[in-house]
């Protein structure tokens, strides 16, 4: 008899809280009292904080140039169909103050950087200036891994390949007199792009001696910008906005800011002239181009969207805390009676 | 007479309270013994007979003819009363209990014979079966499992129970009869009126527990694979994932696999009758249905609302990717937060330990050691609009959830919330006429036992029957 007992107290599961599922705990009841306030309080705060948002997208200003060319009147229809270095220039006009610093951007529309094959056609090895990968680049470029004669291309790919090569200069008419407006094209690039993704083997030719420029670009590598050694081969700031792809089909990237001089506060209202250096084809797929000019807040760039989605959802949720309302009082007045 | 033995067998403590309650569950309760007299006796002290029952039944016949004709006449008994509004015989009005003995049930589990008797049997609230042997316990769950889509359970403690232990569930009572029937058995315990834990408790939990977990983890399922479907209408359907691949890799393993475990194994219900889980109510074809359009509305939910807002450029030019995978997982977090309807400590350290650890995750992936394989992440999150956008996009699948759940309760009260439990059903009864011990005991054996004569009686005890068939009885 002893021994039984002996084996049930063994046998016998622990009798704690948790192997006895005893642990306390909580359960969110959905009672009138806690939903309906809270729901009126997140209404509210979801409210405020969409008006806060849309009365500073609104302060954001924006100015949007397409200079594709598709209109016969457009001054850069002419470049449309030229496959020669082609130029053309584009006024428009600045109402107010465009409070600085101001972004330069380039927008494409119809354009997948998000493509698949497309965005994972580089040579991550090769551009952190591995010197193996200069003489073998690695299959996922193709078919731009090697120019027609066999040789190796650098930097080899179809994302590199396509790289946006338009170029731009804004004047500023001030009585007459056109004004260059300086241009600041230093850290437009993610700073781990620029510092750590994206090395430059040492840039003396001989290494690159051996390889080919890409097929569709007019200059190699090491001479994107023979000025300035700290923006020239892979770290060229306007190659690494390029190389980091774009999310959407309809996009634009960053290529100057407007921060020097007597622009520093930003564009005083007056006329301006943009001169484009338009190289890049976009019309085969029915793209567009465009230039866009911008300032920033807190809140990034001007973005309507959050401000009046939030004050959307905050006012549903106002007024699902009031239907709510009427539907409990009603039932609970029914089951009273 | 120099004196009288008398061998007691007591009942268990809370057999009858166990019984009534299971019985109350609509769980239907047939007792299989090779007890012979004392079965019906047993029946009543345990409340499945009832003294206020419509009519019981006994079959009791020798040969196939016979238990063939009064199986007949008890089925036409059945049907002649008014049937229910589904016309099954199982939910007939009036209560009834069928009493049958081993050698009648050899002929009425012949093959011709087995559907009549199945159907006749389910019609009565109780069924004794009385003097069966282990093969006969076996064949008769067997019978069950064939003709009617029922689980059946068996529970028994001695060695001629392992057979019939074969049923759907097995329980096995380890007492004075040895360990034979615990060893053949799916679960095991010492008292009977644990039954009724295993069953309206663990079993209920488990059941629910179960439905909520496979909803949730298609749910979770869904809400991330379908943003990859509408991304495709952006990137030319060339299947480009929207998320990092170490994201997709461990969005299962770690980041909401630990939330589910928890909601898997700590989730409870406070009230809720048994029905759901005999219905089938809580994981069909519909709850499935409305799962997956869950899934699909979140999907929708995360994907656009940070197209929408990403569309224009941030200060940073570009859209970086990564934003998608902290939307995700951050708002399906939420709504695990949400949905869990039970929060213990471990569900909490669950939960928040996902988050933090995506978020722990995602920073070292992201940092600069291991940056020549990621891209960038913490340029996003120090951006104000990349926070904003989650809490919307979270509230925005939160928000409709809740309200919709709130006036579920208000417009479609569950059974829950209106069944109220009255105390008259479940409290023990007033006294039976019987008694609570199971004595073999009619009139006129007194007789018997004063005449000297050595005799076993081998049939039932029920006062009536013994006056109408006393000669046949004795061998």
């Amino acid at each position: 008899m002893v021994k039984e007992e002996q084996e049930e107290s063994s046998n016998r599961p622990d009798n704690t809280a948790f192997t006895q599922q005893r642990l306390p705990a909580w359960q969110p009841i959905l009672s009138a009292s806690i939903v309906i306030p809270m729901f009126l309080l997140i209404g509210a705060a979801f409210i405020g904080v969409g008006v806060a948002l849309f009365i500073t997208s609104r302060d954001i200003q924006l100015q949007e140039l397409d200079y594709t060319g598709d209109d016969s009147e457009h001054p850069c229809f002419k470049c449309r169909t030229n496959t020669e270095k082609c130029t053309c220039s584009m006024t428009f006009s600045i109402p107010t103050l465009f409070k600085g610093p101001v972004f330069f951007y380039y927008g494409l529309t119809n354009y997948f950087q998000n493509q698949r094959k497309y965005g994972a056609s580089k040579d991550d090895n090769q551009l952190y200036g591995d010197l193996d990968y200069f003489t073998n680049p690695s299959t996922d470029c193709d078919p731009y891994t090697r120019d027609s004669k066999n040789m190796p291309i650098v930097p080899c790919g179809a994302l590199a390949n396509s790289m946006f090569n338009d170029s731009f200069s804004l004047s500023h008419t001030v009585n007459g007199v056109q004004k260059i407006v300086p241009l600041d094209g230093k850290g437009i690039a993610w700073w781990t792009d620029y510092n750590i993704k994206y090395r430059n083997p040492t840039l003396n030719s001989v290494f690159f001696s051996g390889t080919k420029k890409p097929t569709n670009w007019p200059k190699p590598i090491y001479e994107l910008d023979t000025t300035d050694v700290y923006n020239n081969g892979f770290i060229n700031q306007d190659f690494l906005v390029w190389m980091r792809r774009a999310a959407l089909p309809d996009f634009r990237k960053l290529y100057r800011r407007i921060t020097h001089d007597d622009y520093a506060d930003g564009l005083p209202a007056g006329n301006y002239t943009l001169t484009i250096a338009y190289n890049y084809p976009v019309h085969s797929f029915n793209g567009k181009k465009k230039v866009v000019l911008s300032n920033v807040s807190w809140m990034g760039g001007k973005n309507d969207f959050l401000g009046i989605a939030y004050i959307v959802v905050g006012s549903m949720c106002v007024v699902m805390s009031v239907v709510m309302l009427i539907v409990y009082a009603r039932f609970k007045f029914a089951e009273d009676v | 007479l120099l004196g009288a033995t008398a061998i007691e067998d007591k009942l268990q403590e809370g057999v009858p309270e166990t019984i009534a309650l299971l019985s109350l569950a609509n769980i239907k309760i047939w007792v299989l013994t090779g007890d012979k007299q004392t079965a019906v006796n047993i029946g009543y002290s345990c409340k499945m007979l009832t003294d206020d029952m419509t009519e019981v039944f006994i079959i009791g016949g020798h040969t196939v003819q016979s238990v063939r004709q009064e199986l007949g006449s008890k089925q036409l008994h059945c049907s002649s009363l008014p049937p229910s509004a589904s016309g099954d015989m199982d939910s007939i009005s009036g209560e009834f209990a069928l009493i049958i003995s081993g050698h009648s049930l050899a002929h009425a589990l012949e093959a011709d014979m087995e559907a009549e008797f199945v159907s006749t049997a389910c019609a009565c609230k109780a069924v004794i079966c009385c003097r069966v042997t282990p093969l006969q316990k076996a064949q008769v769950v067997e019978l069950i499992k064939k003709h009617k889509k029922a689980v059946t359970l068996a529970i028994g403690d001695g060695a001629n129970d392992v057979s019939m232990i074969k049923a759907h569930i097995g329980v096995g009572i380890s007492g004075q009869e040895g360990i034979q029937a615990v060893l053949a058995s799916d679960y095991s315990f010492a008292q009977f009126r644990f039954l009724q834990r295993l069953l309206l408790v663990h079993g209920r939990w488990s059941y629910l527990r179960m439905c909520r977990f496979l909803c949730y983890f298609f749910y979770k399922n869904f809400a991330f694979t379908m943003v990859h479907f509408w991304f495709g209408f952006f990137c030319g359907f060339s299947a480009q994932t929207v998320y990092d691949q170490f994201f997709i890799t461990l969005y299962n393993i770690v980041y909401t696999s630990l939330p589910v475990l928890a909601m898997g194994v700590f989730d409870q219900v406070i009230t809720e009758l048994y029905e759901p889980g005999q219905l089938n109510l809580l994981f069909n074809k519909k709850e499935f249905f409305i799962c997956i359009t869950q899934g699909i509305y979140t999907s929708v939910v995360l994907f656009f609302v940070p197209y929408a807002v990403l569309s224009d450029a941030t200060q940073s030019n570009g859209v970086p990717l990564a934003d998608y995978q902290t939307f995700a997982v951050t708002t399906a977090t939420a709504l695990v937060i949400v949905v869990t309807g039970f929060w213990t400590v471990f569900n909490h350290m669950f939960v928040w330990g996902s988050v933090g650890s995506y978020f722990t995750i995602m920073f070292a992936l992201h940092s600069q050691t291991l940056f020549r394989i990621f891209p960038n992440a913490q340029n996003t999150l120090l951006q104000p609009v990349v926070w904003l956008t989650i809490a919307l996009a979270t509230a925005v699948c939160v928000v409709p959830v809740l309200a919709f759940r709130f006036l579920k309760l208000d417009l479609k009260p569950q059974l829950s919330d209106t069944v109220s439990v009255s105390e008259g059903r479940l409290g023990a009864r007033g006294g039976s006429r019987r008694s609570g011990y199971a004595f073999s005991h009619q009139e006129g054996f007194g007789e018997l036992i004063t005449s000297g004569k050595n005799m076993r009686l081998s049939s039932l005890a029920l006062a009536n029957f013994a006056s109408k068939h006393s000669s046949s009885w004795i061998e």
